[in-house]
């Protein structure tokens, strides 16, 4: 069954909705910036966004507070994104759409910050007594409260593919019939946990990312909300975008490092191209995983070199975003999509000098080219990878 | 309304360690208090490192493949816990109350909710897609039916796991669980293997739907447990007593508050007669 994209929208460190995504590409301008978390005092840049500070929730969902929740709802207002999810809802029901969200690591940055404000007895005190905040779900809980959907609802965490594999999920209720579409989205916001802890595993660069840079020395952590829709085509015969294949796959190598030969993400890659109909030649254009660590780079270059024609164009955007992590899928969905509606595909930011021992090239500068399918990368810890193809349908 | 087959169950906790044990319970009344748990699938060097939540997972998911003899890398995975690995939770919001917040980082990679699935991954050798979820008061229940749909559709077998760790006490205000558990249903299309311990066929409903009664004797243990919606549906296909007398064959678990998934067990050996 085919499947359409009626909507989306994504803010990250480039600013709300995506007329700031082709702003910052067309004027090279990334949304990294020094560390100025409040908190944290490690040695690295962040794509932070800066709207964040002033988002407060309406009253009706101010006991969901927390930073991610806000980030959720401040992603939800652009690009008249719940104008459309209302829309839809007016024709088919709330009970027929679905809400699958994903997050790395939903709010717990609230619960870092409960955490400080222990009582005597070691207790949360009531005003962080929130059940439907500190948990893994709280994304999917936002979003159905906020929009009134009433469909299944859950949310998936697998770190950084999480907001990727979202459309695998979306997909199979549909074509199950439980659902006629799904609202899909990944948000994760900058938090202490996440810091610290790749900070741990010595992966921050200490500057601005650079991925698949000779240079490149680490990742920069971002925060992001993004949202589509994803509905059967025979409802939106007016869609710009269509879904057309999913692959999902494992590594079984390392808890934190990719498999050296790249197998789970090759493995991934074939699956979508097998799902769509489609031979490596006809993806014309790949937003890569390419976080700049030393070795996802390497690896994602040697994955696609086993597969795919030199000539097929792909680059890295987190130079201008920062890894947001579980939501890193959708935003770069999000992108990706925005890549094919203006022809404009970006080259790899701070990539000045790619690494020679790739065996991959890697679209450093941005590139007008009307394109109609490309693929979308993302691998998260555990060995967990996800690659989607999306397709652009007739003006 | 589609039919599948349970072709393999694991379970773990205190009080039934496996399924053996879990069944001589439902039968017979025998509950163990402290059971261990080792699995034995990782080498116990790794044992000491491995998080609790891998451990319990990795433990219910061999299980379940070893009853129904499964190559484990033939099948996906859907593992769901509403609140994840709530120990490693517990450590990293403390270290990170106060300076030097130094994380240890093999606790941080273990944070994420995917460990589960990676460690399981990894053991087995499985390429095999596999996925981790929450839906708080509804993960066990969502999770079923993420995976039942998943068999359907891509026609491959998915192992499911719900479970949830015992709160930690800063913790214990906004999670109900006392005590931990973990189960796992290998489901997979009719026919694909040849003992199936039950079939059943799924869907959805619009309304609303209390979590059957469990078990009198695990009411107290597992009560408001976010892991524990499912041990009705392995109680029954559990129990020797003859259909129906006091068991249902028809369930409905509450998918949210106005909609319910519904399994109706179609038929089912008589396994814990067998055991």
């Amino acid at each position: 069954m085919s499947l359409v994209i009626t909507g989306y929208t994504a803010t990250s460190a480039l600013g709300c909705g995506v007329e700031c995504i082709q702003g910052s590409i067309l004027g090279n301008h990334s949304g990294l910036r020094k560390n100025d978390f409040p908190g944290c005092d490690l040695e690295t840049w962040i794509g932070r966004v800066s709207a964040l500070e002033t988002t407060l929730l309406p009253r009706h969902l101010e006991h969901l507070d927390s930073r991610n929740n806000r980030l959720t709802w401040l992603g939800l207002q652009q690009d008249g994104f719940l104008a459309s999810v209302f829309e839809l809802i007016d024709r088919i029901g709330v009970d027929r759409i679905g809400v699958v969200m994903a997050t790395s690591t939903s709010s717990i940055g609230r619960t870092e910050e409960a955490y400080m404000h222990l009582d005597d007895s070691g207790l949360f005190p009531a005003k962080y007594c929130q059940p439907e905040v500190h948990n893994l779900h709280s994304p999917g809980i936002f979003v159905a409260e906020a929009t009134g959907l009433t469909g299944p609802s859950l949310t998936i965490s697998t770190a950084c593919s999480s907001s990727a594999k979202v459309f695998a999920t979306a997909s199979r209720w549909i074509n199950h019939g439980l659902v006629d579409a799904v609202l899909v989205g990944g948000i994760d916001s900058l938090c202490l946990s996440i810091l610290y802890g790749f900070n741990s595993l010595e992966l921050l660069s200490p500057g601005p990312c650079r991925p698949f840079d000779i240079r490149r020395d680490g990742i920069s952590i971002g925060e992001a909300a993004g949202f589509a829709l994803l509905v059967r085509k025979d409802l939106a015969p007016e869609a710009e975008f269509e879904l057309l294949g999913y692959g999902e796959s494992s590594d079984a190598y390392h808890m934190s490092h990719p498999h050296p030969e790249g197998k789970g993400a090759v493995l991934a890659m074939e699956q979508s191209l097998k799902r769509a109909d489609l031979s490596a030649s006809s993806i014309e254009y790949i937003n890569l995983h390419g976080t700049a660590s030393k070795a996802n780079d390497l690896v994602e270059s040697y994955a696609l070199s086993q597969l795919f024609p030199t000539q097929t164009l792909a680059s890295s955007t987190k130079g201008w975003t920062g890894h947001t992590l579980g939501a890193a899928g959708i935003l770069e969905t999000v992108m990706t999509l925005e890549s094919m509606k203006h022809g404009l595909l970006p080259g790899t930011l701070n990539c000045e000098h790619p690494d020679p021992e790739f065996k991959f090239p890697i679209l450093t500068e941005n590139t007008q080219k009307p394109i109609r399918i490309a693929m979308m990368n993302s691998f998260g810890f555990g060995g967990n990878n996800a690659s989607l193809i999306f397709g652009r349908l007739d003006d | 309304m589609t039919d599948l087959d349970i072709v393999g169950i694991g379970i773990w906790s205190p009080f039934f360690p496996d399924w053996p044990a879990f069944c001589d319970g439902i039968n017979n009344g025998n509950w163990q208090s402290d059971a261990p748990l080792q699995p034995g699938l990782i080498p116990p060097r790794e044992r000491r490192r491995a998080p609790q939540s891998v451990k319990m997972a990795v433990e219910v998911l061999d299980q379940a493949c070893s009853m129904a003899s499964v190559n484990p890398a033939s099948a996906a995975t859907v593992f769901s816990s509403a609140m994840g690995d709530m120990q490693i939770t517990d450590y990293l919001c403390r270290v990170l109350v106060a300076p030097p917040r130094l994380v240890s980082p093999t606790r941080f990679h273990n944070s994420v909710h995917n460990a589960t699935t990676g460690y399981w991954s990894i053991t087995r050798n499985s390429h095999a897609p596999t996925s981790a979820i929450s839906a708080l008061s509804y993960s066990a229940s969502m999770a079923f039916l993420e995976a039942a749909v998943q068999a359907t559709e891509e026609d491959l077998p998915v192992l499911m796991v719900s479970q949830e760790m015992a709160a930690p006490a800063a913790l214990g205000a906004i999670c109900p669980s006392v005590n931990p558990i973990s189960l796992a249903l290998l489901l997979s299309k009719p026919g694909l293997f040849s003992a199936a311990l039950a079939t059943f066929r799924f869907g959805i409903q619009r309304k609303s739907a209390d979590w059957p009664a469990l078990h009198p004797d695990l009411d107290e243990p597992f009560k408001g447990n976010f892991g524990s919606g499912l041990l009705p549906l392995l109680a029954a296909i559990a129990s020797t007593s003859s259909v129906p007398s006091n068991v249902p064959a028809s369930f409905e678990f509450p998918l949210s508050k106005d909609a319910c998934l519904t399994v109706s067990l179609k038929d089912r050996e008589n396994v814990g007669a067998q055991l």
